[in-house]
């Protein structure tokens, strides 16, 4: 176990140097840098823009004039003692930039995601033991209706209508908190986010329903036929302690797999649900500096959530063994 | 135990009840300050550093913040003093002298002095600072000198027109602050300015807000709205969604906003709906190094196959004027004689006819020496209008014999064709200065590596350029500028689209709303019922 864990560990390394050097090397290679946008910006350029020879002056202020390696390798360098370097956008250490986004974006995460499990579990489960019925047809067709219906439509759709002001007037316009609630009082500013999270929560977790009960029902489904279930019954065992004792737990194992996207899926946003409501999250952070080819913040965020996914992906195998004793953790290197 | 429906409901009606709850205790939200002023920011800036800056929103914000020496006159356009008193031009127009007010604070209260402005100049041309957007306009500025404390002399290495513009236009920082050793780029102040101007810098909640409050100290007339507030929306509909619940006040308008969104009788009894022209406007660019736009007959017959009225109509609801050159539509330089080229497919055929193009082979493209008539036209991926407008040129032309593909790009990669001059067509706008000298744009040594990336040259259009640099007689400028506008229009190097007006709501809380030439000034806004 201990060999396996170690063996696993020292791999982490070179696949995260894989992993970041391609992304830079993407970023590197893609035409433009971020001097070109000085020119202006979506289609409106200035008078004038800048000289060829100035762009160049300031592309070696940021060392774009050097090769890719070099570049690649002073990044590495400062990755290595934790610094991710200084925002291309607004000169601001790069980590300053993330801890402002990040808090925002795990609390509506880790919120969605609670949601999701709690409700798409019990539906996959309950669909799989009432498989084929109108429950079942019901449930599938509305989490297939949900799925498909476009975000940024959804979004804009619940905000017309539950906070515009012409219909209803219930929930705020975007944001992530009142004016007024810099004020001191612990209750009422969570009562206030929370206000402010439940559109944004709703459209993030409306679409995702129907895969993780779908995915939830196929296991038991696959389960729920074994013999052993048969068995159980047999002996007279409650419905419930069937279900949920002898075929939920069997089918967790295909769920593990899912644990592995989990931890970096904690740290995307969603660029469209944050734009819509105002939100200033991870989405939005990876998505401008990427349009603006802000190289230190694209190559903090990638490594960051390149080295959750290889964790995430270890853990998981950790999760098999202790959810499956049938599987041997030393034969799968 | 398995959840029946029952209790799923029963979830559900809990989850509500709570969330009715929620919004019960939240909703006793205070009411908002009457005399702030909320406006829209649909781009959050990078920085307030007036120097690094280069974005329009962080210029916006500045405006209020940071001082320069002299500006335009709202109406007039004319050059006024704001933080210089007066100034001296030597009789060779090389010397710029300028007296500065005295008694004017930095909001720290450190005095404003020549000091300040000789740093501010050193700091832009500094090649470690990152202002490649603003060093192109002071290339010609050798030297600023101080010459008393309130007294400062910029230095030209040649006459030029616009130069009395430029040294009092410059960005002036605090040296007090700025000159503290650590680095200019990343220095902790750009995020937290100290200016001159009529309002103070108060708080920046990244992604959120920025917030300025009434400068009580300030050394001229003060204004009479006490805060302003930027409130960061990215989502434009969404923005338009708050400005009818009062939570904006200012928002600028997209054209289909206008005529579809906000024309009730409602929104106009809480709005006033204003539009103005700015030095702005589209076109479509033919790179005259590509071998079929060379001819200046292909160029013109292009604009004859442009149904510029249908399009204005179509994509713009008609919100623009048709321009027929460079120059911005109000000034005087623009030259009013010329009458747009009108849409006519048989002329724009006899053009190219008479260029060598027709359809020899019968398979309805147009061909020359065996090749056809066809080219891409660059669009960045993000541009609604550029998509529809190739949309609707893509069909015209193909009536015309001519073949078009679209290709889009992300807009970093569209610049990065542009400079390297890769491309055959593209659609673009422009925004201009008042001064409006066509050097940068238009004059042939820019087509290397400055804005001329179409590739325009014409020896008299150069010759009327320079000239009209050192030309400081307003009139006999204006003159020049006229028959530039008419090579232009003959050279069609271009197809001039619209010069399309800002639209902006405003509410009506206040009053005293006024639309300058230069657009609104929230200095003179009066707060109703005060």
């Amino acid at each position: 176990m201990k060999k396996y864990l170690l063996k696993r560990i020292l791999l982490i390394v070179p696949t995260f140097i894989g992993i970041t050097l391609i992304t830079y090397l993407m970023v590197r290679l893609a035409p433009g840098d971020y001097t070109t946008l000085k020119a202006g910006l979506q289609g409106e350029l200035r008078a004038g823009s800048v000289g060829m020879e100035i762009l160049e002056q300031e592309r070696k202020l940021y060392g774009l004039d050097k090769p890719i390696i070099v570049g690649y390798a002073d990044w590495l360098g400062s990755f290595m003692v934790l610094d991710f370097g200084t925002s291309r956008k607004d000169g601001r250490p790069v980590s300053t930039r993330i801890a402002d986004a990040l808090p925002i974006t795990l609390a509506l995460n880790i919120i969605t995601i609670i949601i999701v499990y709690i409700i798409s579990i019990p539906v996959g489960i309950i669909t799989s033991v009432k498989k084929d019925s109108a429950f079942d047809r019901v449930v599938s067709l509305v989490m297939f209706i949900l799925y498909s219906l476009p975000a940024f439509w959804i979004g804009l759709l619940l905000l017309m209508y539950f906070s515009g002001g012409e219909y209803l007037n219930i929930f705020p316009l975007g944001g992530i908190m009142s004016d007024w609630a810099e004020e001191p009082g612990f209750w009422r500013k969570l009562l206030d986010i929370a206000w402010h999270l439940v559109l944004p929560v709703v459209t993030l977790t409306y679409g995702s329903f129907a895969f993780l009960s779908r995915y939830t029902r196929a296991n038991m489904l696959e389960v729920i036929n074994q013999q052993y279930i048969t068995t159980a019954r047999a002996k007279g065992l409650s419905e419930a302690r069937v279900v949920f004792v002898h075929a939920f737990r069997n089918s967790l194992v295909p769920l593990v797999t899912l644990m592995a996207t989990l931890l970096p899926g904690l740290l995307g946003g969603s660029v469209i649900v944050e734009s819509i409501f105002s939100i200033p999250g991870m989405g939005m952070l990876a998505f401008e500096s990427i349009l603006a080819r802000d190289i230190p913040v694209i190559m903090a965020i990638a490594a960051i959530s390149a080295l959750l996914t290889l964790v995430g992906i270890l853990i998981a195998d950790l999760m098999y063994a202790l959810v499956d004793p049938r599987i041997r953790l030393e034969s799968r290197i | 135990m398995i959840l029946r429906i029952p209790e799923i409901k029963g979830v559900l009606v809990t989850a509500v009840l709570l969330a009715a709850l929620v919004c019960g205790c939240a909703r006793m939200t205070p009411p908002r300050e009457a005399d702030a002023l909320y406006l829209h920011l649909g781009a959050e800036p990078g920085t307030l550093n007036p120097i690094t800056a280069t974005d329009a929103y962080a210029a916006t914000i500045n405006e209020h913040i940071y001082e320069n020496l002299v500006e335009r006159d709202y109406d007039t356009l004319e050059i006024v003093p704001r933080l210089a008193e007066r100034w001296t031009i030597s009789p060779d127009r090389l010397r710029y002298r300028f007296y500065l007010k005295k008694g004017v604070r930095w909001s720290d209260g450190v005095e404003f002095t020549a000091d300040d402005i000789v740093y501010s100049f050193r700091a832009l041309k500094d090649p470690k600072t990152a202002s490649a957007q603003l060093k192109v306009y002071y290339i010609d500025v050798k030297d600023v000198r101080r010459i008393s404390r309130y007294v400062v002399e910029f230095t030209y290495s040649r006459p030029y027109f616009l130069a009395l513009e430029f040294c009092g236009g410059i960005p002036i920082v605090p040296e007090h602050i700025f000159n503290d050793g650590t680095d200019f780029n990343t220095h902790k102040n750009s995020r937290f300015p100290v200016g001159t101007g009529p309002y103070l810098f108060s708080r920046w909640d990244t992604g959120k807000k920025i917030v300025l409050v009434r400068n009580d100290k300030y050394w001229g007339k003060k204004p009479e709205i006490r805060k302003i507030v930027y409130k960061l929306v990215p989502e434009i509909n969404v923005a338009l969604q708050m400005l009818k619940k009062g939570e904006l006040d200012v928002m600028s308008l997209r054209s289909i906003q206008w005529v579809r969104q906000t024309g009730t009788e409602k929104f106009n009894s809480n709005f006033y709906r204003l539009k103005y022209y700015l030095p702005r406007y589209n076109y479509i660019g033919w790179n005259a190094r590509s071998e079929l736009f060379s001819d200046k007959r292909v160029r013109r017959a292009m604009t004859h196959f442009i149904d510029r009225e249908a399009i204005l109509n179509k994509l713009l609801f008609g919100l623009g004027r048709i321009v027929t050159g460079n120059f911005y539509i109000e000034s005087r330089s623009y030259n009013r004689d010329l009458e747009p080229w009108p849409f006519d497919p048989e002329k724009g055929k006899a053009l190219l006819k008479q260029a060598g193009w027709s359809d020899t082979d019968g398979d309805g493209i147009l061909d020359r020496n065996g090749k056809k008539f066809s080219f891409t036209f660059t669009i960045s991926s993000g541009s609604k209008f550029g998509e529809r407008l190739t949309s609707i040129l893509k069909e015209d032309l193909s009536r015309a014999g001519i073949e078009m593909n679209i290709n889009r790009y992300e807009w970093a990669v569209f610049v990065n064709k542009l400079n390297s001059r890769d491309f055959e067509a593209v659609t673009l706008s422009w925004s201009l200065g008042y001064g409006g000298d066509p050097y940068q744009l238009w004059h042939s040594s820019q087509t290397e590596r400055g804005s001329n990336f179409c590739n325009f040259s014409n020896r008299e259009a150069d010759a009327i350029i320079e000239a009209a640099r050192m030309e400081f007689n307003e009139d006999r400028r204006t003159r020049m500028y006229h028959r530039f506008h008419e090579i232009i229009h003959e050279e069609q190097p271009y197809t001039f689209l619209y010069s399309t007006p800002a639209l902006v709501a405003v509410s009506r809380r206040f009053d005293n709303v006024k639309v300058h030439k230069r657009g609104l000034n929230y200095l003179e806004w009066k707060v109703k019922g005060k």
